[in-house]
């Protein structure tokens, strides 16, 4: 039972944007379209599988001390990893992440999980906690991206879909649509909460 | 409220002017130039003026109701939001256009901090900024907009750009003259000389620009009585215009330090209109004397920074909001000191 | 100090560990970066030299900088049909780099924006390309024109600029222009 309870914590009760506001640089930098949204997503999973089963196997070795060198060592290496990877198969969507790729290594979401959950767990939750929050980010990434590219642009993956009458509200593909889109977001998540703890 | 038992912290004196006896005084004085603007720009600016009005109003109602508030669309304050918000924009913007604006300017700019008192920023401004940057072409074309018995730019010649997109490009040409002909930077000259003999266009109103911020005249007139009224003060309008002055003069001209000419920089985009009505308001502007005049010279400031050097040619809605987000700042950093208290920092 | 060098020595452990690890990966991903770079740039090339085949576009270089390429019809180097040079212009909110090619005359047969980061929705739209058309309209407007006189509609030239974007519009045009007098300097000097 607790497998499927780990997992599903990132999805929503946890979910590292809307509820932990973890990692919301990434979040608003490259939400403006579900594209990139979505590219983002799967790097920070994927880094987030890695050093959460990395960190689980090893962190019985590491002296506290030296953890968080280690752990960013570790971390570093895997988005390092994703960066070469990506710029040699997917240059297109490298060329829009830019900078956000390398910055995954200071997403506080991988760091977080290192030392709140894989430091202390076996590998086999670990994965699953790694899981769970990368599709956690990936989901709350894909809702801005959405919602933002939708008003902003008018379109869905880069498909139109409103009539060529609509004029978009370019704002929401600025960075001043960011910090709008996520304000009300997570107000609507904190209007649901207290709703439902009534 | 029951006003007999009214407990609060000092000051004691009491003002009896209600905020709707203000805010419908300050709607009044807006008037003249709503009247201007519909002489100058037709029954479309009327258009504009009350699709804004009522779009505010509305949407402050509508939020109200949905978040089981009292309803105080009464007291004029949302009418107010609206009116300036419609003052703000070209008369040749697409009717949806202030609707949506408002909308933002009351949603995003008032309600979500909690509506009127709460809100860090002037909320017309706001929804201004928000038009701005989503629809920049629909904000920043004025080439239908010609006045009755005028022209955009108050030279004859030119039609399509408000006068300070002219000054800004002539400026841009004498600034570089190695990149542009002769006949160009001739073009230039003539076009900045037209331009200041045009003032008394400008004061008028008689010249291309945002619905309710062309007629210096006609925003005097409601200004000054809202200045016999107290309603608005004198340190923030006269300070602010005051530096924009003393600045354009300094950094204005394309002939070297001095060669500005103050009174067309005074009389032309929105600062008039801004400094007595924008950045006099009472919520988001500071309350201590020196921090109002540190308001007004500040705007004044990022005014002419924007102008001469930025990238848009008018910088007065900017600069009264990033001085509406120092306001707590001024007030606490002019705070005056308790009588016979310690200095302190 | 005992206690130091086992820390410093596990660290160095994992440090090298990585370190090999990447080394593996860059060694497995720099083929096909770079190859991706050169597809990129090979595109340019067709693009902005639309008659030259890809084998007869050969580089000038001064040291390691490559000045121009010039194209010509075959590859051993028969029939001149001009130069493709890369322009740099300041937009808006970052540099523009257009691939730019011309005829001997100066006339321009073709262009390829390289890098942009503008505005999206305004200045981006320098790429833009409208639907049921295959290139993109803005700069599709310079070919034909003589690269050293292009000039945007507001500085009285014939290329229409983008509603609300007329510095990335402007930038773009006068990079050509000063590109393509670079060009005509680079080739005057003595290789």
């Amino acid at each position: 039972m607790s497998v499927v309870r780990e997992f599903t914590k990132g999805l929503y009760k946890q979910n590292p944007v809307f509820k932990q506001a973890l990692g919301l640089c990434p979040t608003l930098a490259v939400s403006n379209s579900v594209e990139s949204a979505l590219g983002m997503g799967v790097a920070v999973t994927f880094v987030l599988l890695c050093s959460n089963s990395i960190i689980s196997l090893i962190h019985k070795i590491v002296p506290a001390k030296i953890r968080i060198p280690i752990y960013i060592v570790v971390i570093a290496t895997f988005v390092t990893i994703v960066d070469l990877s990506m710029a040699g198969f997917l240059p297109a969507l490298h060329k829009t992440l830019g900078i956000f790729v390398p910055l995954i290594v200071v997403n506080c979401i991988i760091l977080g999980r290192a030392e709140a959950f894989a430091g202390k767990n076996g590998i086999g939750l670990s994965i699953v906690d790694g899981l769970g929050m990368g599709i956690g980010f990936t989901i709350a990434l894909l809702l801005l991206g959405t919602l933002r590219e939708f008003m902003g642009n008018g379109s869905f993956m880069g498909i139109p879909v409103m009539n060529p009458g609509f004029e978009p509200v370019l704002i929401m593909i600025l960075p001043p649509g960011a910090f709008l889109t996520i304000g009300f977001v997570l107000g609507f998540f904190n209007w649901l909460e207290n709703k439902r703890a009534k | 409220m029951d006003k007999k038992y009214f407990v609060s912290s000092s000051p004691h004196i009491y003002a009896q002017d209600s905020i709707p006896k203000i805010m419908y005084t300050v709607i009044l004085t807006l008037v003249p130039a709503a009247i201007g603007s519909i002489y100058f720009f037709g029954l479309r600016a009327l258009w504009i003026i009350a699709i804004a009005a009522v779009s505010a109003v509305a949407t402050e109602a509508l939020l109200q109701i949905m978040m089981k508030r009292p309803v105080t669309v009464y007291d004029g304050s949302a009418i107010l939001t609206g009116i300036l918000l419609a003052y703000n924009v070209a008369p040749s913007v697409p009717l949806w256009l202030p609707a949506v604006g408002s909308f933002f300017a009351i949603a995003v700019g008032k309600m979500v901090f909690g509506g009127l008192g709460h809100n860090p920023m002037n909320p017309a401004l706001l929804g201004r900024a928000f038009l701005l940057a989503s629809w920049p072409t629909h904000m920043t074309i004025f080439s239908a907009a010609v006045p009755k018995g005028g022209t955009v730019s108050g030279i004859d010649a030119i039609t399509t750009a408000t006068p300070l997109n002219v000054l800004k490009a002539a400026q841009e040409v004498l600034r570089h003259p190695q990149n542009f002909s002769p006949a160009q930077k001739m073009e230039a000259s003539e076009a900045i000389g037209q331009l200041y003999d045009s003032l008394r266009e400008l004061f008028i109103g008689r010249i291309g620009g945002c619905i309710g911020e062309t007629s210096t005249l006609l925003l005097l007139i409601g200004a000054a009585f809202l200045m016999y009224k107290r309603y608005i003060g004198w340190k923030i309008p006269f300070t602010y215009v005051g530096t924009v002055a003393l600045l354009s003069w300094i950094f204005g001209g394309a002939d070297g330090l001095f060669s500005g000419n103050p009174i067309f920089h005074v009389l032309s985009g929105g600062l008039i209109l801004g400094a007595f009505y924008m950045a006099t308001d009472m919520v988001t502007t500071p309350i201590t004397f020196a921090g109002r005049v540190y308001f007004g010279v500040g705007c004044g400031v990022i005014t002419v920074v924007i102008r001469q050097f930025g990238g848009y040619p008018e910088g007065v809605s900017y600069s009264i909001l990033l001085m509406n987000l120092l306001t707590p700042l001024l007030d606490r950093w002019t705070r005056p000191r308790v009588f016979g208290g310690k200095k302190t920092g | 100090m005992k206690e130091l060098c086992k820390l410093g020595g596990l660290l160095m452990l994992i440090t090298t560990i990585a370190a090999s690890a990447l080394a593996g990966i860059y060694n497995v991903t720099k083929p096909r970066i770079e190859a991706q770079k050169a597809l990129q740039l090979e595109r340019a090339l067709t693009i902005a030299l639309p008659s030259a085949p890809r084998e007869a576009i050969f580089p000038v270089q001064d040291e390691d900088v490559i000045l121009y390429y010039v194209g010509y019809k075959t590859p051993e180097k028969k029939e001149l049909i001009g130069y493709a040079f890369v322009s740099h212009g300041s937009g808006y909110s970052s540099v523009i780099e257009t691939m730019v090619g011309v005829d001997t005359l100066g006339n321009i047969l073709g262009m390829k924006v390289l890098n942009q980061v503008e505005t999206p929705g305004l200045g981006t739209k320098v790429e833009e390309i409208r639907h049921g058309d295959d290139a993109p309209w803005f700069t599709q407007q310079f070919i034909a024109r003589p690269a050293g006189q292009v000039a945007v509609d507001k500085d009285g030239g014939d290329i229409q600029s983008i509603t609300g974007a007329t510095i990335s519009s402007r930038a773009l045009t006068k990079s050509v222009v000063a590109a393509y007098e670079k060009l005509l300097a680079d080739k005057a000097k003595p290789n």
